[in-house]
């Protein structure tokens, strides 16, 4: 309860206070012009999460090329890195491992050492069941199915202070994400345009309802309603102030319009109006490629590349904000090594994840990829985890977000960090 | 309640009975009634009129007052009626009448996974058929997916989304229009307490016939039975994986000492045992599973941490490790096409010979005595076993159904259901000895609150904040509307923050409305209101003129008292009038509502002929008419919807602080 009333108590109020008594508030329409401006209250960082539900195939996003044994376990769907044999080839990154040429344009951020790569990444539970993975992955608590909250509820609670505004933690999403389940403050919305009264084709009944609320929250004897009431209201303010619908993107961004990519502009636009958002979290569907998936065309490599030029884009039109910003991806389990009877890979063990911002330690493919041979893999069929999921999230946690309590963002979770973010 | 009124109550039910036709066997039963409820509700103690009363009563046992309704509980009383929502038995005519419009409502779960195969299933089948090349098979192949379509009208096979938008209309008609409220709201609640999941694939074909067949027939029986009733159900067996959770049979391993290797259970042995459930979690062979070994722990622990006892309620992780073992071969019996092949071997034996190999085949549940632990066990200090098979875990789920621990836990949960988000603890006190002294009687727990002062106390009164869900059909309740898509409710419950049937965790819904009210829920909460009154809702109906017998308000500001009172009831609705009026006398707003409203509906060249006494000059809630079969005009609503001051003032009420409490 506590955590949420920061944003009354503190300068929040203030803040938007001067702001709504006349025009455009001028952090605004500063922010409008990719203009980085001192805020009142201290600059916080943002965590974007993007969870790739569906289990993405690491092995072909990142490709551990050199195996004779992979090449042989996926006739159709293994690809080279050796250019001249025709279609595009994989791109090379470090003479072992070559990232899928639909996601070509994660190579400049790479070569500059902001993206980092984590390969052999998953969960110490072994099931193969999305469901479970996900709500493991998800809980932080990969054991234990009663973790009622998620582990960036919890980390918007080790922030080590109160929620500044009611866009501390933001789901774009429809409904509220098993990482986001628990006791403190945060948002749910497909889109920010639904951040106000509505009555289509009536705008004035709409001014008028609205102002009907507002009064009415504003004076009712319930704590709750009246403080969340208020917030909500404050919330659709700032949010009228700037033209959500005709939002333009910095550096003439073109997003993709895809889910993911619609996601992405939507927390670019929070991140550039300064509104206080700390921990955001998006999703990308469709990677449970069981029939055919593709190589350099087909569904993967859309999927791929819808992925990696929405992170692209999100991160150009970031322009001067991305030294706050670091973007983690997600998925539940990885693949099989072997390819199906349908063109396709079934459910395995580890996958890849990226990450994405200044303070990474990136330029790498982080993990310990065992060289791949039948005795190497889990239940001889899959790519070992050979690094938990939680000691990047927690790395990328600590050295972002400063949450350095581990043991409260992961209970149960004692391990190392592997050096995924700069020291 | 003096006698005279107590006569004339029973002379008006013995009617009605005479009226249903089953006048001994009812009859009986109303008498019966009057003889068993002997309690007495402490409300005036507690300061309340006979009217608050009813308006609390009805806040907490039902989805909300209808128009009404307040003076019919009373006229009934108040224990009276209370006994009969117990009871649970009064005639549903006219919403079985909407229910039979859903064709999957009554399958059995055989039924079911017959007619709505799982996601990619049919598309198997058919590949697996000729019928689709399985290298068409591409996201964006329009043909592949049209002969899938044309496949699957051939077969008789429906998309596994229908099937869930029927288990969810069908739970919204019955919260709206069902006059047994509380087994409702106690269907919804113990569905929430054995929260299972629609996300979780393999088993969300189960989840209607949970609901229909497990929960709301024991929601108002007893805790064990409710708790054996899941337990053996597919839905939770699938859901908490204990389906497939297998012992080794070996029982020179299963002694004592076992018991403390047992107890060094490490992450390596956790994961090997989840490791030999992998061929099941790998497509489809489920078949090749038995042939996996492994202990799978998971819902041994939700049954005592949230079934039962509470993450406090005193036990250990080798009590769930134990309890695990005894909960081994409770299974689910073979359905569809996949389990063909084991369903065939059970089938060729009879009962006796099941019976007589430890097999226990009930419906859905199938205890399998080669995939069960035959050791000793100890949980909570008593032994199980060694060969206990079946029985052993009906024992064990007795015991935890009947541990104070449970009383306790359980209690607290109904209380703050019914009571509060921070229920008293003399109250919870009072509950849990009723739930110790009755074997869990659920009926009686809720007596024991009901009569407890505390239930009345003005503390509690509109303490608790509507889920969204009981938003929604609360508004739908206090307006009388006429809903003919449920599902579109949903997409508002949903938006609200409460996407039923598909939460993920095992510990549902929290309920307090700290978890309810956020930021972008509640202007959408706001929204619904206003969209609900104003008919922007496609499929549900609302005629505010009936609400007021088609007396149109004089006044915006008649209108706006008129309206408050008959959509919140025994309310102190000072302050909501007070902030409100002001609004509706600045003759700039209203104009333009008004002028809206006339652009979104011109009015109809009938109402001008016939609509004498609607002059512009008297409609001041910006209404239009139109002819209404014999001679009623109702307020118009079009796809446009209805823009008039009247719909905006209600759409207020639903939406503000105050409707927002129960």
């Amino acid at each position: 309860m506590l955590s949420r009333r920061g944003f009354l108590k503190a300068g929040g109020l203030t803040l938007f206070g001067v702001g709504l008594m006349g025009g455009i508030p001028a952090f605004l329409a500063e922010a409008a012009a990719s203009m980085k401006v001192e805020s009142p209250y201290k600059k916080k960082k943002t965590l974007v999460c993007i969870f790739q539900r569906g289990a993405m195939d690491g092995l072909m996003a990142v490709t551990p090329f050199t195996y004779q044994y992979l090449k042989e376990a996926r006739p159709t769907l293994f690809m080279s890195a050796a250019k001249g044999a025709g279609g595009s080839p994989l791109i090379d990154l470090d003479g072992r491992f070559g990232l899928h040429p639909s996601m070509k344009a994660f190579e400049p951020v790479f070569r500059e050492k902001r993206l980092g790569i984590v390969h052999g990444i998953g969960s110490p539970n072994p099931t193969r069941s999305h469901f479970d993975a996900q709500d493991y992955m998800e809980s932080g608590t990969p054991f234990n199915k009663g973790t009622s909250s998620g582990w960036l509820n919890r980390a918007v609670g080790l922030l080590g202070h109160d929620a500044l505004t009611p866009f501390s933690a933001v789901s774009l999403t429809s409904s509220m994400p098993r990482s986001f389940y628990g006791d403190n403050p945060a948002v749910a919305i497909n889109n920010l345009q639904d951040f106000a009264i509505q009555m289509r084709g009536n705008q004035a009944g709409a001014n008028l309802a609205a102002k009907s609320f507002e009064d009415l929250y504003d004076q009712t004897a319930s704590g709750l309603l009246k403080d969340t009431g208020k917030e909500s209201f404050e919330a659709m303010k700032i949010l009228q102030k700037t033209d959500i619908k005709n939002y333009k993107p910095s550096n003439n961004v073109v997003y993709p319009s895809s889910a993911i990519g619609n996601s992405l502009k939507q927390i670019a636009q929070l991140i550039r109006m300064d509104v206080g958002l700390e921990v955001a979290f998006a999703e990308s569907n469709g990677w449970d490629t069981h029939f055919n998936q593709g190589t350099e065309n087909g569904v993967f490599a859309r999927n791929v590349a819808d992925l990696s030029n929405s992170i692209m884009a999100f991160w150009t039109d970031l322009g001067a904000y991305q030294d706050d910003v670091t973007v983690m991806t997600m998925t539940e389990f990885g693949r099989t090594v072997h390819q199906n009877g349908t063109g396709g890979t079934d459910h395995g063990r580890a996958s890849c994840n990226f990450i994405l911002g200044n303070d990474v330690n990136g330029g790498l493919v982080h993990g310990n990829v065992q060289p791949l041979t039948v005795e190497n893999l889990e239940d001889g069929r899959d790519l070992k985890v050979t690094t938990d999921f939680r000691s990047v999230f927690s790395e990328v946690a600590d050295k972002h977000l400063k949450i350095t309590n581990d043991h409260a963002l992961f209970p149960d979770w004692s391990g190392n960090k592997i050096g995924v973010m700069k020291a | 309640m003096n006698s005279a009124s107590k006569k004339n109550h029973r002379s008006i039910c013995f009617a009605g009975l005479l009226i249903c036709g089953l006048l001994l066997f009812s009859s009986f039963f109303s008498l019966h009634n009057t003889v068993r409820n002997s309690f007495r509700f402490p409300y005036k103690k507690a300061g309340l009129t006979e009217r608050q009363a009813a308006a609390h009563l009805l806040s907490r046992f039902t989805y909300g007052a209808t128009p009404g309704q307040i003076d019919a509980v009373i006229k009934e009383g108040l224990e009276n009626w209370f006994q009969k929502q117990l009871d649970a038995r009064l005639p549903d005519d006219s919403l079985n009448r909407l229910l039979s419009g859903y064709d999957a409502l009554k399958l059995s779960n055989a039924e079911v996974a017959a007619i709505y195969p799982k996601g990619g299933q049919a598309l198997r089948m058919a590949v697996k058929e000729g019928v689709i090349s399985k290298d068409s098979v591409k996201p964006d192949n329009k043909t592949y997916r049209e002969l899938l379509q044309n496949y699957m009208q051939e077969k008789g096979l429906k998309s596994q989304q229908e099937l869930f938008r029927q288990l969810i209309s069908q739970k919204i008609l019955k919260a709206a229009y069902g006059n047994n409220q509380l087994q409702e709201v106690m269907t919804s609640f113990w569905f929430n307490h054995f929260n299972v999941s629609i996300t979780k694939s393999d088993c969300a074909e189960f989840i209607p016939a949970y609901e229909r067949d497990v929960i709301r027939p024991n929601s108002l029986g007893k805790f064990s039975d409710l708790l054996l009733a899941t337990a053996k159900s597919p839905a939770m067996l699938y859901f908490l994986d204990n389906f497939s959770s297998s012992g080794s049979n070996n029982k020179a391993q299963a002694t004592q000492s076992s018991v403390k290797n047992k107890q060094a259970t490490t992450l390596q042995t956790q994961m090997a045992a989840s490791a030999d459930r992998l061929p099941m979690m790998v497509d489809n062979k489920v078949q090749n599973a038995k042939k996996t070994q492994g202990l799978n722990e998971n819902y041994a622990r939700e049954v005592m941490e949230l079934h039962t006892l509470g993450v406090d309620g005193g036990y250990t992780q080798q009590d769930v490790t134990q309890a695990a073992r005894v909960l081994t071969g409770w299974s689910v019996y073979p359905t569809g096409s996949y389990g063909q092949a084991g369903k065939n071997a059970l089938d060729k034996m009879d009962a006796d010979q099941l019976k007589k190999r430890g097999y226990v085949h009930e419906g859905d549940f199938l205890f399998n005595p080669n995939r069960h632990d035959n050791g000793e066990k100890m949980v909570l200090g008593k032994h199980f076993g060694p060969d206990g098979g079946y029985e052993e875990g009906v024992q064990l789920l007795n015991m935890l159904a009947h541990h104070p621990s449970a009383a306790k836990f359980v209690c607290g949960k109904l209380a703050v259901r019914f009571v509060s988000d921070k229920p008293p603890q003399s109250l919870i006190n009072k509950m849990a000895e009723t739930f110790k002294n009755k074997d869990g009687d659920i009926k009686q727990v809720l007596i024991t609150m009901v009569s407890a002062p505390e239930f009345w106390s003005t503390s509690s009164v509109r303490e608790k904040t509507k889920s969204p869900f009981e938003l929604t059909i609360a508004a739908v309740r206090s307006l009388n509307a006429d809903i003919q898509e449920p599902y579109q409710l949903y997409n508002w419950i949903n938006k609200m923050g409460e996407k039923m049937y598909y939460y993920q965790a095992p510990t549902g819904f929290p309920d307090k409305g700290q978890y309810w009210i956020n930021t972008g829920a509640l202007l959408n909460r706001m929204n619904f209101g206003l969209a609900l009154a104003s008919g922007r809702i496609p499929g549900v109906r609302v005629d505010l003129m009936a609400l007021n017998n088609h007396h149109e308000p004089e006044s915006s500001q008649a209108a706006l008292v008129t309206y408050s009172k008959i959509i919140m009831p025994e309310r102190n609705l000072e302050q909501t009038i007070k902030r409100l009026t002001p609004m509706l006398n600045d003759p700039n707003l209203v104009k333009k509502v008004e002028d809206a409203s006339a652009k979104a509906a011109p009015p109809q060249k009938d109402m001008m002929q016939e609509g004498t006494a609607m002059t512009a000059g008297n409609n001041v809630l910006g209404i239009t008419y139109e002819r209404k079969g014999k001679g009623n005009y109702m307020a118009k609503q079009k796809t446009g919807g209805n823009n008039s001051l009247l719909a905006q003032v209600v759409g207020v009420i639903i939406g503000s602080p105050e409707y927002q409490r129960r």
